[in-house]
């Protein structure tokens, strides 16, 4: 019991002279007339890492924060705290139980890139308009209620889900084109005051209207889509050992200890056929790079020609109909509800201002990094009563800290 | 001389906060509207307090519910944990208070059942004739205040570095959180199940030869005005004082503000710190009112109605803002009704939302100011132009060109 | 300079404000003197506050009841309709799904009672209320059905947080309150003279499952219960824990907030345990959510014995969210399908055809009866006087769709002179709990084996064992 207290020691310790580091370090740095852009995040992890044996030198060198301190201290903290948890729970299972780990790792990965595909939506729309779309999880919403009334109907029933997946996508660009046109692009003419407030409140409202609007046509019950499609079975090397792999119609194994559902690997399978398509669309189609020319250089991109005002609605709908694909994909892994888009937006958020607002890497990034925690916070909290009970709040703590930290995020544009 | 205007902006306000006063006339029979009036002005004081925060120093915080949460949280944890003894008890954790224990309750969680807690171990060895006290909930209500000015402080201070977007979501994700922690800590908020809190008046109350007991609507609709009024005076105040002066300059150009000496910092943090504390005596009023908070006043939606409310009402107004939440909130309540049009039956508690939703991007996209806010800015200023007119032609008699702009110093902003 | 001052102004005005609030109001919320308590308790009213806790914060009780007598003359006063209130969560974060089943089934009994001529001769109005789950709109609901449209009692409530708060508001005005769906124990041993239930006491319902998984023949010595954090979930799960504790066999509890959607992380976990067997508390679509993803993850019902969440009793539902939750055993309250009586077997014909649903689940039989149990009571009592009908359901003897209902331990058979715990008052004593299992994917739950207890046995179990 008394090694419990030994991690409870170390989070604290690390907190602490985290905080210590946050704080002081940028007055330091300002005292000498020092960059203090990445002095607060920089001074932080010294701290945390550190303690006071870091950031006494720290404060007297001040050295400039290459990113190469920054990922020494990280590993170091990392360390700390790993070291801490395995000394004061040996019989986690995280600690005891290599298979477990590699198992929530993969989930991690597998969710992380669903994740990121929705996530890469917002981020386009903020590259581009410069706003953030609270209506984001309502798209995601949308696209799987699409996918699951054309399956459930007898018309597109056997269609496939391809096709299903098309009908997704075009309802939520169209939904996302008409909203784009009619209430944001006056904002890019100018006729709005404070516009990054206005586009809060008017894809609030948006949020709202779809959300309600869907209980209201569809009502309120659970539902879902069939699987997509189904595993071949194997078993390999053979059936009577199949310690390598091993799947069923619904099921994927791995020596025999990371599981897969089918479910969530369709689903990551096709988030990265997207982002390859995305990819591509961006840089090889003349309109992708238009829409990258325009994120740059708004100015510029309209001296070459470029109609700005059309390039918003389409990063709009764009990224409307990535967060309605990835609802689309998803609806065969989850039970659906009008109400779904609200912890699916608020993770998007998590992932853009982790990933750095606005950059594509950043997102696919952020999407793994916050389906990792998300998966190993649930699987290594010790308190069953707790783990499971805060999902919701890894993601928030992640975010409140990037804020406080580094608001650029991982890959962000220095502010 | 006394201006029409100064007049108008005095008078209009008091003649409804009259009104309001002698309102339980008319609507003190019926239970139900005088439920809607109180839960109305709750409303109200957040929603203004909201406008001060985001409309006058352009905070757009998704945390205002956060706060008032925990204000009505603390006073509902003081109410439940907290009791005075005249005796010890030997077995809870006690600290001499005034000849007097003060006890801290142990946390039993919830459980069907009958745990006992230390109190009632305690109950069967002490001496016939022993108190044991509940202390006021009006102590309660000063602890969840501070509270929510602490956490007000807190936050205003953690965010000063962020702007419009980020500032949203480092707000969200702190009102997240507390809605995890509260639904999971479950031994001591009792999760889901919510705390009970006890009524603003437990044993009734006489006022004006007239008795009242606990459930009636009367004594908690005036306290809850009073709580109304006076944090409708103080925001009025803050906004005319130069601190609403500074926080607008703060808000349309921080450097140039403070370059010009705007202690942005204090500014800033001040706002959060009191606007707070508002929404935490409201959540605290209305805990105590309705007698059970629960952590789903945290969920987003209900900030969303906050915020709609001062965005249709009108969000650089404080006044729009209040009467924007009270019209919302009655609007919302009596759209509930479903009604038949034919052989389609339309279920009025969803589609009312969807209306709600399509009403609010309507607003924003062509009333800027909202609905209400041009509405009292057309009452002030129709007086204002007759005012100018009238100083206008006095000054051609008295033939001094000067005074024609006179009256343009009592417009509103 | 002189902004800094405004703002000490402000503060200094804020302070002094507070102190004036403080000093003025000083006065303690309650108080008790230790020594009097056994000469309270002699007294009915205040027995009903068994918990000490409870009779702390209980405001001094409304000796003049006269909003009962207004609200009562006023509904008589309203001339033709009869109305009658309906609570039940119509938008999140309430279950949308059962309240709209229970809204349905409430809908069903109007109808009937009107097509049978009304009650006294006039016709019979039904007030919707939507509690959205919340226990503050609840309450709010409660006030609205009451003082607002003037109801003569109210039927219907689902989640059991709504029904504790909800209950005061009644309390308060003297209207009688039947509940359909709220299982919490505290909503009756609080002992109110107007609050009813016919839902099973969460308390037995606990009981249930610890009966049947202790007479199972089979060796099970580690369970796992996995719950969701509210006022349903968690009791019932510590109760279990302590059942089964009792019983020698081993459980882990696992939390869950009510909204969860990606159960993988926790599914591994009650996997390591290598569980026996697994008791689903958690309601909606969590517990689809859960079931399914357990199955994809090979510890579903197929693979471990599962016991899952009454919501799967909607077979359309169940199905197309559980597709792999073939053999899951599920609780269903009510009489088993081959001991349906008329009623419910007109009521479900009633409610397939108005619904689409394969048949009706538990809390829409449920919502049914109470609102048809309030009419009767209402014909018995003669009048429409709040007081007339609680006197009348205490006296109730009704052929509903769940059985024949009365509310044996009343006014006139106190707990105290029953000898029973207080959580009995005006409690249903008998709803048949019965455990069935689907046996086959797709099948219709009518059509599914009932396994437990042995006098309603229509079927044998399937049970797995976890490889």
């Amino acid at each position: 019991m008394a090694n419990q207290q030994i991690f409870l020691l170390a989070l604290l310790w690390v907190v602490f002279w985290g905080a210590i580091g946050s704080l002081f370090t940028p007055r330091i740095y300002s005292r000498k007339d020092l960059d203090i852009s990445r002095a607060t995040l920089g001074g932080a992890l010294v701290g945390a890492a550190l303690g006071p044996i870091g950031l006494i030198p720290l404060w007297i060198y001040t050295p400039r924060f290459t990113n190469r301190i920054y990922a020494a201290a990280s590993i170091i903290v990392l360390g700390i705290l790993i070291l801490a948890f395995a000394r004061a729970y040996p019989d986690n299972l995280c600690v005891s139980d290599g298979g477990f780990v590699a198992s929530q790792v993969t989930n991690g990965i597998v969710i992380g890139l669903i994740y990121s595909l929705m996530a890469l939506g917002l981020t386009l729309i903020y590259s581009i308009l410069g706003i953030v779309s609270f209506a984001h999880g309502e798209f995601y919403m949308v696209g799987g209620m699409v996918v699951y009334f054309m399956s459930a109907s007898t018309l597109f029933g056997r269609a496939g889900a391809w096709v299903w997946l098309l009908g997704a996508a075009v309802v939520t660009f169209v939904i996302g084109a008409i909203f784009e046109i009619l209430f944001l692009r006056p904002m890019g003419e100018g006729k709005i005051e404070r516009p990054k407030e206005y586009a809060i409140l008017v894809t609030f409202g948006l949020s709202f209207f779809l959300q309600y609007l869907v209980q209201g046509l569809a009502g309120a019950n659970p539902v879902k889509a069939p699987r997509f499609f189904d595993f071949p079975v194997i078993e390999l090397p053979n059936a009577e050992d199949p310690y390598l792999i091993k799947t069923t119609a619904g099921n994927l194994r791995l020596f025999d200890a990371v599981s897969i559902p089918n479910t969530r690997f369709v689903s990551a399978m096709i988030s990265v056929l997207l982002l390859f398509a995305l990819l591509f669309f961006l840089y090889r189609t003349w309109t992708g790079r238009g829409l990258r020319a325009v994120s740059e250089d708004r100015q510029a991109a309209s001296v070459a020609g470029i109609n700005p005002y059309r390039m918003n609605t389409l990063a709009f709908a764009l990224g409307g109909m990535l967060a309605g694909l990835s609802g689309a994909t998803l609806v065969q892994v989850f039970t659906w509800l009008p109400q779904v888009g609200i912890p699916a937006a608020a993770r998007s958020f998590v992932i853009i201002v982790l990933g750095g607002m606005g950059s594509l890497p950043g997102a696919f990034v952020g999407g793994i990094i916050v389906g990792l925690v998300e998966a190993l916070g649930a699987g290594c909290v010790p308190d069953p009563a707790r783990a499971a009970a805060y999902i919701p709040a890894y993601g928030m703590i992640i975010l409140t800290l990037t804020l406080l930290l580094k608001p650029t995020g991982l890959f962000g544009r220095e502010l | 001389m006394m201006k029409r205007s100064t007049l108008l902006r005095i008078g209009l306000p008091a003649a409804l906060a009259f009104l309001l006063l002698i309102a339980p006339l008319w609507i003190g029979g019926s239970p139900y509207i005088m439920h809607l009036a109180i839960t109305a002005f709750y409303y109200a004081i957040l929603a203004a307090s909201w406008s001060l925060l985001a409309g006058y120093a352009g905070q757009f915080s998704f945390a205002h519910m956060s706060f008032m949460a925990i204000g009505a949280y603390a006073a509902a944890l003081y109410g439940t944990y907290i009791r005075i003894t005249t005796v010890a008890t030997e077995t809870c954790r006690e600290i001499p208070f005034f000849g007097r224990w003060l006890v801290i309750l142990d946390p039993i969680g919830i459980s069907q059942s009958s745990q006992t807690n230390c109190l009632d171990l305690a109950r069967q060895t002490m001496p016939a004739g022993s108190m044991i006290i509940q202390p006021s909930i009006w102590w309660g209500l000063l602890f969840g205040v501070v509270a929510g000015g602490l956490f007000g402080l807190l936050i205003g201070a953690l965010v000063l570095r962020l702007r419009s977007t980020y500032l949203a979501l480092f707000t969200i994700g702190f009102s997240e959180i507390l809605r995890a922690v509260i639904s999971a800590e479950i031994d001591i908020t009792q999760g889901q199940s919510g705390l009970e809190m006890a009524p603003l008046f437990p044993n009734g109350i006489t006022l004006f030869g007239h008795s009242y007991s606990a459930s009636d609507k009367i004594p908690p609709y005036y306290v809850m005005l009073a709580l109304f009024l006076v944090i409708m005076l103080i925001l009025s105040w803050v906004v005319s004082s130069r601190i609403g002066l500074f926080i607008r300059a703060i808000r349309e150009d921080q450097e140039a503000s403070a370059a010009l000496g705007v202690h942005v910092v204090r500014y800033k943090v001040l706002v959060f710190t009191i606007t707070a504390m508002m929404a935490a005596a409201a959540g605290v009023i209305q805990g105590h009112y309705i007698g059970i908070i629960t952590p789903n006043i945290l969920i987003i939606l209900q900030m969303s109605l906050v915020i709609a409310m001062a965005v249709i009402g009108g969000l650089e107004n404080i006044y729009a803002a209040a009467i924007g939440a009270v019209i919302l909130l009655f609007g919302l309540e009596l759209l509930r009704n479903s009604f038949t049009i034919g052989p389609v039956t339309i279920d009025m508690t969803t589609w009312r939302l969807v209306a709600f939703g399509l009403v609010l991007m309507i607003t924003l996209r062509f009333f800027r100011n909202g609905l209400i806010s041009p509405l009292i800015d057309r009452v002030m200023r129709r007086n204002v132009a007759r005012e100018t007119v009238a100083l206008r032609n006095a000054a051609t008699a008295a033939a001094t060109p000067t005074a024609t702009t006179a009256g343009e110093g009592g417009s509103d902003e | 300079m002189s902004s800094s001052k405004s703002m000490r102004w402000l503060i200094t005005v804020l302070v002094l404000m507070l102190a004036l609030v403080i000093s003025a109001c000083g006065a303690p919320a309650a108080q008790e003197t230790v020594g009097d308590a056994p000469a309270a308790e002699e007294a009915p009213a205040d027995a009903a506050a068994s918990s000490d806790a409870a009779a702390e914060e209980a405001p001094a009780e409304a000796t003049e009841a006269p909003a009962e007598e207004a609200s009562g003359d006023a509904a008589a006063a309203e001339g033709d309709v009869i109305k009658i209130g309906a609570l039940a969560p119509l938008s999140a974060p309430g279950t949308v799904v059962g309240g709209e089943a229970m809204v349905d089934a409430m809908r069903i009994a109007a109808d009937e009672i009107n097509a049978n001529g009304g009650l006294l001769g006039r016709p019979v109005e039904l007030v919707i209320e939507d509690s959205e789950g919340l226990p503050e709109r609840g309450t709010a609901a409660m006030e609205k059905l009451i003082n607002q449209d003037q109801v003569v009692a109210v039927g219907g409530g689902y989640h059991s947080s709504v029904g504790v708060a909800a209950k005061e508001v009644a309390h308060d005005n003297g209207i009688p309150v039947v509940f359909a769906e709220t299982w919490n124990d505290t909503i009756t041993s609080a002992m109110y003279p107007e609050i009813f239930r016919i839902a099973p006491l969460n308390s037995e319902v606990t009981a249930v499952d610890l009966n049947w998984l202790t007479s199972l023949p089979y060796e099970i010595g580690n369970v796992v219960i996995l719950t969701e954090n509210t006022d349903y979930g968690i009791p019932a799960a510590q109760e279990t824990a302590a059942g089964l504790e009792a019983a020698g066999i081993a459980s882990e509890t696992f939390q869950t907030d009510i909204g969860t959607q990606d159960f993988s992380a926790i599914i591994d976990r009650i996997r390591a345990q290598n569980p026996d067997f697994i008791l689903v508390l958690n309601t909606g679509e969590a517990g689809f959510n859960f079931q399914q993803q357990a199955a994809e993850q090979g510890i579903g019902p197929q693979d471990v014995p599962m016991l899952c969440n009454q919501d799967g009793l909607e077979s359309n539902a169940y199905w197309t969210n559980v597709p792999d939750g073939n053999l899951c055993f599920l609780r269903r309250v009510g009489l088993p399908v081959e001991l349906y009586n008329d009623v419910a077997k007109s009521f479900v014909e009633r409610y397939v055809e108005l619904t689409g649903k394969t048949t009706a689940e538990s809390y829409a039989l449920e919502a049914y009866d109470s609102i048809m149990i309030i009419a009767q009571a209402i014909e018995e009592a003669g009048s429409t006087d709040p007081a007339a009908i609680i006197d009348a359901l205490e006296n109730i003897s009704y052929e509903g769709a769940l059985g024949t209902i009365t509310f044996p331990v009343n006014s006139k058979n106190t707990p105290e002179q029953a000898g029973m715990d207080p959580k009995w008052w005006h409690q249903f004593p008998d709803p048949a709990i019965t455990i069935v299992q689907y046996q086959e994917e797709g099948q219709d739950s009518l059509d599914a084996p009932v396994v437990f207890p042995e006098i309603y046995q229509t079927g044998d179990l399937v049970w797995v064992t976890a490889e």
